[in-house]
C-alpha cells in the first residue's frame, strides 16, 4: 500500500460518522454514548460510513437497513452492537455487546480495521433483493400509460418517457394479468412515487413501487383498451392527430405529425390528478419519512404526500409493532422478561405492567416498600423518557443545545444511582428555566400539531390539553406521596413541552421522595391459573395488559399501549401544515413505534 | 498578484470556518481537523444518483463556490487588496449572491430526491424573504459613502463604523447575511432534523467536500462583508489594516456560527413574515434615517 | 477594443445558445434556468459593453426572477412539476410565423433607425452612475414612480384577488 493510500485509510478511520438502527432514542434509552466512543452522528445514510445495529431489530426493519446500507458510500461497515441476527445486512464488521465499554472497544477495532485499509472502495457491491429494478415506459401526461419498450402515448401522442421500478415477483405478475380497467386516481401517486420516493430511506418507497410494477403488466397487456378510451375522451383536444386506434400502444408512430398538435389546455391535462386545498391542481410527490428517518423514532414508517411543502396527506405505520417482533407469551419469568424487551425505550414500564397483571391473575399483593420502590423505578424512567425524547426533539427542530443538554442529563440519570439524583433536579430546573427564556422557541411551537379531537388520547399528550387523565392518581402509592398531575391548557406542541418538562421535574421530585427504597419484588411462579388485569401510566400515557394463566404459563394476552392511540392522530396533526411543522407535531406525540399493537 | 492573496486569504479564511464549525457541532476544537476529514472524504466514494439530472448535479456545488468567490472578489482586505473595485462593488457583492440560491436550487433538484427538492424550493422561499431587506440595508451604507465603490464605503466609516452608525441597517444586514449562507437557525435548505441534509444529502465523497469548502467559503464572504458594509473594514489602530480586517471577519463568523445553536430553526411561514413586516420597514426607515442625517449633519451624540 | 469585440460576440452567441436550450430541452426547470443564463449572459454583455451598472443590475435581477418563475412554472403547471419530461414547444406554425415575423421587425428597426454617430468612448462607470443617478431622480422620476407604485398595486392585487379566492373555497367547503 502507497503512503498516500495509508494516509487516506488513517483519515477514514479517524472520522467515523455513524447511521443508526433503529435509531438515536434507542441508543440512548440503552445508555449508549456513542459521541464519547468517537462516533459522529449523520443523519442521512450518504454521509454515514458506519451502519450502527442497536439490539435485535425486527427482519422489516432489517431490510430498511439493509437499502440504507446500499445507499453509503464505501468504504462502510457493519457495526453490530447487541444484535445477533442482521440479515438482509451483510455480516457484521464488528459485534460487540450493548454496553458502553464494548462500544468503545468496538469502535477502536473498527479503526484498526479502516485504517488498515480493509474496506477499499472497490470492496464489493451490496445490492438488497429490493432495489434490484427494471425499466418501463410512461407517458408524463398520462401516468396511466406503462408499457415495457419505448414508443408514443396512445392518448396524446407524446413519446414516453423511462423510469425504474422494482422487480415484481412472476407470481404477482400473474395476478393481475385479469386487471382491465385502472383507475386513474391509483396511478397519479404511482408516476410521482416513480420521480421521487426513491431518495428516502425507506422500505416503504419500494413496496409501493413493486405496486406500480404489478399494475404495469395489465397496462401492457391491454394497452390498446387504453388507447381508446383516452381517444374517446381526448378527441377535441387532438384534432389534429392522426390516431390509429388499433396499435398505437406498442408500435412506433414515426408517421405521426406531431406538430399540428394543439395547445392542450390545463383543464384537460390535470383531469383526474388531485387537487390542493387551493383548488389548484398539482402533482403530488409522496416522500416517506423513516422507519429510519433520524428525526423522528425509529420504526415509524410515516409516507408524506408532499404538495409542495404542505402535508397532503399522510400514512402512518410502526414496521416494528408488537405483532411483528417475538411473541411474549410462556412460562411466567418468562413473559415478564419478554415482556420488559417489548419497548426498548420504556422497559422499567413494561417490566412493572406485566408484573402487576401477572400479580392480578395470581392475587399476590406485594409489600408497601416494594410498591413504593417501583413507584421510583417508574418516575425515574419517566424523567429519563421524557429527557430522551426532548433530546431527539431538540434535534428535530434545530434546537442544537438543548438536543445536546437533553441528552448528557438523560445519560447522567440512567448511570447514576439516587444520590446523584438530587444534583440532575437541580440541573432539570435549570434546563427549564433556560428553555422558557430560550428566543423563538415558543413562536417556533406555537399553533404546532393541534388536534381537534383528542378523546382517544392519554399520557402528556392528554395533560397538554387540560386534561386531568392520570392512572396515577388512583393508585395509594403516589396519593401517600401526595401526588397532583400535571395539567397545561394549549394542545399544542408548546404545552406538549410544559408538560414534559414539567412532569421531568416532578417525577425527579417524586424519586427523592421515595429516596433508596429498591426492592423491586419477586415474580410469582407458583400460580396456576386465572386471569388478571393491570393498568400503569406509562411515560407516553395509560398502558393496559389483561392476561390469562394456565398452569403457570400465559396463554392470552391482550395489551393497550398509548401509541396505538396517538399513532392515528399523525393525520390531523400532519395533513395541511408546512413540512416542519408537521414533523415538529408528529414528533411532539412523543410515540414509540414499539409498542405499537397493530 | 492580489488575486493570489485574496484567494489564499479565502482559502485560510474558510479553513478557520470550518475549524469554528467542527468545534461548535463536536466541541472538539482540533485545528488538524478540516484537513484530515478532507482527505477522507477524497478517500470515500462519491455517488451519482441513479436518475440525477446530471448536469444539475454536478454544477450546483460549483456555482455555488463559484458565486461566493466573485462576491469576496469585490470586498477588500485592506487598502489596494481588492480584486475589482468595482464602481458598483455594492451591488454586485448582491448579485453574485443571488446565484447562491440558484445553486442550491439546482443542487436541489439535481440528485432526484424529494428530501433534496424541497430543500431547494425552501430556499428559494427563504430568498423571497432577505433579498429585498437586505439591497435596502446597502442602500443605507451606500448612502452615507456616497459612493457603491466598497473601498469608498470603508473609507466613510473612519471615523464612526455603520454598526453604530445605522444600527437597524445592521441588524436587518446580519440577520439576512446568515440566511444567505443558510446557518442555523435559517438553515431550512438543509435542516438536518427534519430533511436529512436536504439539498446536501445526496453529495457524497469529494463532490461532498465541494459543498463543505463552498459553504465555509460563503460564511467568510458574508462575514467580510459585514465587516466591509459595518464594521469599517480595514480600520483601526495599532494593528495593520489586513489584521483588522482578518479579526473582525473571524470574530464575525464565529457569531454567526455559534448563534444558532441557542436557538431552534425558524419557520419558513415566520421568516418570511418577519422580513416583510419588520425586516423591510426597518430597512426603510434606515434609508430615511441616514437619509435625514446626511442632510441635517450628523448629531453632536453620535461622533462619541 | 478587438477583445471587448470578441466577448461581446461570445456572451452574446451564448445567450443565443441558451435562448435555443430553452425550448429544446424537457424539463421545466431546466427550461427555466436555461432562459436565467441566457439573461445573465445578455448581462455579461452589457459588462463587455462598459455598462457596468446595467450589466450587474441584469444579472442580479434575472437570477431572482427567472428562479421565481422557476417555481411558479413548477407548482402551477400540470404533469411532473418538471419531474417528468415534457415538450418545451407548442402552436409550432404560429410561433415559427411569429419567430420569422419578430426577427425582420428586429433586423429592421436595426438597420433603418438612424442611431447617430457612435460615441468615441462610453464614460467611466462611476460617470454612467451618477449620470443614471440624476436622470432618475430628475428628468425620469415620474416615469420610475409611476412604474414603480402601478407594479406594487399589481402585486397587492393579485396577492388578495388570492387570498379571497381561497376564503371563498373554504366557504364553500363549510356550506356543503
Amino acid at each position: 500500500m502507497s503512503w498516500l493510500g495509508r494516509l487516506v485509510s488513517r483519515t477514514l478511520a479517524r472520522d467515523l460518522s455513524a447511521f443508526f438502527v433503529p435509531g438515536p432514542e434507542v441508543v440512548r434509552a440503552r445508555a449508549l454514548d456513542p459521541r464519547a466512543a468517537g462516533l459522529d452522528f449523520s443523519p442521512t445514510p450518504r454521509h454515514a460510513n458506519v451502519l450502527v445495529v442497536v439490539g435485535q431489530v425486527p427482519e422489516s426493519l432489517r431490510e430498511a437497513a439493509a437499502v440504507a446500507y446500499a445507499q453509503m458510500p464505501r468504504p462502510r461497515a457493519v457495526l453490530a452492537v447487541g444484535a445477533e441476527d442482521v440479515l438482509p445486512l451483510p455480516v457484521p464488521d464488528v459485534s460487540v455487546g450493548p454496553d458502553q465499554d464494548e462500544l468503545v472497544a468496538g469502535v477502536a477495532k473498527l479503526r484498526r480495521r479502516f485504517a488498515e485499509g480493509s474496506f477499499g472502495p472497490t470492496a464489493e457491491p451490496f445490492e438488497p433483493a429490493a432495489l434490484r429494478s427494471r425499466t418501463e415506459y410512461t407517458c408524463p401526461m398520462h401516468p396511466e400509460v406503462v408499457q415495457g419498450e419505448p414508443g408514443t402515448c396512445p392518448r396524446c401522442g407524446m413519446d414516453l418517457v423511462p423510469r425504474e421500478t422494482a422487480e415484481a415477483g412472476a407470481a404477482e405478475n400473474a395476478d393481475h394479468e385479469g386487471h382491465v380497467q385502472h383507475e386513474d386516481t391509483d396511478h397519479g401517486a404511482e408516476a410521482t412515487e416513480s420521480g421521487e420516493g426513491r431518495a428516502g430511506h425507506s422500505r416503504q418507497d419500494i413496496e409501493a413501487e413493486h405496486e406500480g410494477a404489478q399494475h404495469t403488466e395489465g397496462s401492457v397487456e391491454h394497452g390498446g383498451a387504453h388507447g381508446h378510451e383516452g381517444r374517446a375522451d381526448h378527441d377535441g383536444g387532438h384534432g389534429g392527430t392522426d390516431h390509429d386506434g388499433e396499435d398505437h400502444a406498442l408500435e412506433d408512430h414515426g408517421g405521426m405529425d406531431h406538430g399540428d398538435m394543439e395547445f392542450m389546455s390545463m383543464v384537460e391535462m390535470t383531469e383526474g390528478t388531485p387537487r390542493s386545498s387551493d383548488g389548484l391542481q398539482m402533482e403530488w410527490v409522496e416522500a416517506p419519512f423513516g422507519p429510519l428517518f433520524q428525526g423522528l423514532p425509529g420504526g415509524l414508517s410515516l409516507i408524506l404526500t408532499l404538495d409542495g411543502d404542505t402535508v397532503a396527506e399522510a400514512k402512518a405505520a410502526s414496521t416494528v409493532a408488537v405483532q411483528s417482533r417475538e411473541d411474549p407469551r410462556g412460562p411466567i419469568g418468562e413473559f415478564v422478561e419478554r415482556f420488559a424487551e417489548l419497548d426498548p425505550l420504556a422497559p422499567v414500564s413494561y417490566r412493572l405492567l406485566a408484573m402487576r397483571a401477572v400479580e392480578s391473575a395470581t392475587g399476590v399483593k406485594p409489600a408497601d416498600e416494594v410498591t413504593l420502590a417501583r413507584v421510583g423505578a417508574l418516575e425515574r424512567e419517566r424523567a429519563v423518557s421524557h429527557l430522551n425524547w426532548m433530546a431527539g426533539f431538540g434535534y428535530l427542530i434545530g434546537y442544537s443545545w438543548l438536543a445536546k443538554r437533553a441528552e448528557v442529563l438523560q445519560l447522567a440519570l440512567l448511570r447514576t444511582g439516587n444520590e446523584g439524583t438530587a444534583r440532575i433536579s437541580t440541573e432539570v430546573r435549570r434546563l427549564v428555566r433556560r428553555l422558557e427564556r430560550t428566543p423563538l422557541l415558543r413562536r417556533k411551537l406555537d399553533g404546532v400539531g393541534v388536534v381537534p379531537d383528542l378523546d382517544g388520547a392519554s399520557g402528556p399528550v392528554a395533560r397538554a390539553d387540560g386534561r386531568s387523565i392520570d392512572a396515577r392518581v388512583g393508585e395509594d402509592a403516589y396519593r401517600s406521596l401526595g401526588f397532583e398531575p400535571v395539567v397545561v391548557e394549549g394542545g399544542d406542541a408548546l404545552a406538549r413541552l410544559r408538560v414534559r418538562l414539567a412532569e421531568t421535574e416532578r417525577s425527579l421530585q417524586l424519586v427523592e421522595k421515595v429516596g433508596g427504597a429498591s426492592a423491586s419484588g419477586a415474580v410469582p411462579e407458583n400460580a396456576s391459573a386465572g386471569r388478571g388485569e393491570a393498568t400503569l401510566e406509562t411515560p407516553r400515557g395509560a398502558a393496559t395488559l389483561a392476561v390469562t394463566l394456565e398452569s403457570g404459563e400465559v396463554v392470552v394476552v391482550e395489551l393497550h399501549t398509548p401509541s396505538t392511540g396517538h399513532i392515528e392522530l399523525i393525520g390531523p396533526v400532519t395533513e395541511q401544515r408546512e413540512l416542519g411543522d408537521a414533523l415538529t407535531g408528529v414528533a411532539s406525540l412523543d410515540l414509540s413505534p414499539w409498542e405499537v399493537t397493530r | 498578484m492580489t488575486t493570489v492573496i485574496v484567494v489564499f486569504a479565502l482559502i485560510v479564511g474558510a479553513y478557520l470556518v470550518a475549524v469554528l464549525e467542527a468545534w461548535t457541532t463536536t466541541g472538539r476544537l482540533s485545528f488538524a481537523s478540516p484537513l484530515l476529514s478532507g482527505i477522507a472524504l477524497l478517500g470515500r466514494e462519491s455517488i451519482v444518483p441513479r436518475k440525477s439530472d446530471r448536469i444539475f448535479f454536478e454544477v450546483g456545488p460549483v456555482l455555488l463556490l463559484v458565486s461566493a468567490v466573485l462576491a469576496a472578489a469585490v470586498l477588500p482586505l485592506a487598502p489596494g487588496l481588492i480584486v475589482a473595485d468595482l464602481a458598483t462593488g455594492a451591488l454586485f457583492v448582491n448579485a453574485a449572491l443571488a446565484y447562491v440560491m440558484v445553486a442550491l436550487v439546482m443542487a436541489g433538484w439535481g440528485p432526484d430526491g424529494a428530501y433534496a427538492m424541497v430543500g431547494g424550493f425552501r430556499f428559494l422561499g427563504q430568498l423571497i424573504g432577505y433579498s429585498m431587506p437586505i439591497v435596502m440595508a446597502i442602500v443605507g451604507v451606500a448612502m452615507r459613502a456616497e459612493s457603491l465603490l466598497t473601498t469608498a464605503i470603508v473609507e466613510s466609516q473612519a471615523a464612526l463604523p455603520n454598526a453604530i452608525y445605522q444600527p437597524a441597517g445592521f441588524v436587518v444586514f446580519s440577520v439576512a447575511a446568515m440566511s444567505v449562507c443558510f446557518l442555523p437557525p435559517f438553515d431550512l435548505p438543509t435542516a438536518p432534523g427534519e430533511l436529512a441534509g436536504g439539498t446536501m444529502a445526496e453529495y457524497t465523497g469529494w463532490r461532498l467536500a465541494v459543498v463543505r469548502l463552498a459553504r465555509a467559503v460563503l460564511v467568510v464572504t458574508l462575514a467580510a462583508a459585514i465587516t466591509v458594509f459595518y464594521l469599517g473594514g480595514w480600520n483601526g489602530p495599532v494593528l495593520p489594516p489586513w489584521a483588522w480586517t482578518a479579526a473582525k471577519t473571524l470574530a464575525v463568523a464565529a457569531v454567526m456560527l455559534v448563534a444558532g445553536r441557542y436557538v431552534p430553526r425558524v419557520r419558513e411561514e415566520h421568516m418570511l413574515a418577519w422580513y416583510w413586516k419588520i425586516g423591510i420597514p426597518l430597512a426603510l426607515l434606515n434609508i430615511l434615517y441616514v437619509g435625514v442625517v446626511l442632510v441635517v449633519g450628523e448629531p453632536s451624540s453620535m461622533s462619541m | 477594443m478587438i477583445l471587448q469585440t470578441i466577448f461581446i460576440g461570445l456572451f452574446g452567441l451564448a445567450a443565443i445558445w441558451f435562448a435555443v436550450v430553452v425550448f429544446r430541452t424537457y424539463s421545466m426547470v431546466r427550461s427555466a434556468l436555461a432562459l436565467l443564463f441566457s439573461q445573465a449572459a445578455l448581462g455579461a454583455m452589457f459588462l463587455a459593453m462598459e455598462a457596468e451598472f446595467l450589466g450587474v443590475l441584469q444579472i442580479m435581477m434575472m437570477a431572482t426572477e427567472m428562479s421565481i418563475m422557476a417555481i411558479f412554472m413548477v407548482m402551477f403547471m400540470m404533469d411532473p412539476g418538471g419531474l417528468g419530461e415534457m415538450d418545451m414547444t407548442h402552436q409550432k406554425r404560429v410561433s415559427q410565423v411569429a419567430g420569422v415575423l419578430g426577427a425582420f421587425a428586429a433586423l429592421g428597426v436595426a438597420f433603418l433607425a438612424g442611431w447617430g454617430t457612435p460615441a468615441k468612448s462610453a464614460p467611466g462607470p462611476q460617470a454612467q452612475l451618477r449620470g443614471l443617478g440624476l436622470d432618475l431622480m430628475e428628468r425620469s422620476m415620474l416615469i420610475f414612480e409611476t412604474a414603480g407604485v402601478t407594479i406594487l398595486t399589481a402585486m397587492i392585487a393579485a396577492t388578495a384577488v388570492a387570498v379571497a379566492t381561497r376564503g371563498a373555497t373554504e366557504q364553500k367547503e363549510e356550506g356543503e
